[in-house]
């Protein structure tokens, strides 16, 4: 099952990282693409191809390639296309208050839900085994515990919006629309 | 005296952890080796390692945001004897062993949901 492709280890997968390559695979299928990574555990390859049309992309299940060439190195526009291509939308840059209010709301949240969080520099630890980092959403949740990162995000998510409460602008509209 | 018959057992069930099945177990060893040791160069070299370690985890990542991606997309299996089926991809599990798949187009009729072995597939190929 293992053929020498699945046996060569991260280090040297690694090497191939987008780089244009032709795989072999199976009894006689050839793909062409630029790899864009190399799954540790199965040794699988997914390769992009940028067409017009749009991207296809194509994942070759390790244990059947049976051999992988390099065809060229990408030049600089393709690099920057291969590694944007996966990237967690990173657009928003909050300043040092809005960040503190954010950090102040979600330790808020998770202490009213009796879960132990301390603030660590511009972190917040969770039981000492989960770490949530700015900007504090469920997908800045760090952990290795599939299960404790499972219900903090889904705490997270079910957060009541934050001016239902606490902005006391909201009170007096609603007081007036009563009267 | 009769001979004492040994007892067999059923592989251990998954850790606490939900990291799969025991992988010392004898079924896992026979079915689901798949996932791929260290190399022998870094067992003995912390900084290889060390190294290595970081390349496992920088790919890892990117294939697991790919098949975050990857979830809900038509997607064709190409499979052994050059068979292949559109399905919608759902998921795959922590050992790229099976794929989750709804709405598979077979030869004999659309089966809505539906496990595909990794053993079973070449390649998988779908649009972004």
């Amino acid at each position: 099952m293992l053929c020498g492709w699945s046996l060569l280890g991260p280090l040297q997968w690694i090497r191939y990282v987008h780089k244009q390559v032709r795989v072999k695979a199976g009894k006689d299928e050839e793909l062409c693409g630029w790899l864009l990574t190399v799954d540790p555990v199965s040794a699988s390859l997914v390769l992009m191809d940028f067409r017009e049309e749009g991207t296809l992309m194509q994942v070759v299940m390790g244990h059947a390639v049976e051999e992988v060439q390099v065809l060229q190195e990408a030049d600089k526009e393709t690099a920057d296309r291969l590694r944007s291509s996966f990237l967690p939308l990173r657009t928003c840059s909050l300043d040092p208050d809005e960040l503190r209010r954010r950090r102040g709301i979600i330790q808020n949240w998770l202490e009213q839900n009796r879960i132990p969080v301390v603030e660590e520099a511009d972190e917040l630890r969770v039981a000492g085994v989960l770490t949530i980092r700015a900007p504090y959403g469920p997908e800045d949740c760090c952990s290795s515990n599939q299960i404790i990162l499972d219900r903090i995000q889904r705490l997270i998510q079910n957060q009541p919006p934050p001016h239902a409460e606490t902005d006391p602008e909201h009170r007096p509209i609603l007081s007036n629309s009563t009267v | 005296m009769a001979t004492p018959v040994s007892v067999l057992r059923l592989p251990k069930g998954p850790d606490p952890n939900s990291r799969g099945f025991d992988p010392n177990s004898p079924r896992f060893i026979a079915l689901c080796r798949t996932s791929i040791s260290a190399s022998a160069a870094s067992e003995a070299d912390a900084e290889e390692l060390q190294r290595e370690q970081h390349a496992r985890s920088v790919l890892r990542e990117s294939f697991l945001r790919c098949l975050l991606s990857m979830n809900n997309k038509k997607v064709q299996f190409h499979m052994h004897e050059n068979v292949k089926v559109d399905a919608t991809f759902g998921a795959s599990d922590i050992d790229v062993l099976n794929f989750q798949v709804s709405n598979l187009h077979t030869p004999i009729g659309v089966q809505k949901e539906a496990l595909i072995r990794s053993q079973d597939v070449i390649s998988f190929t779908f649009d972004l």
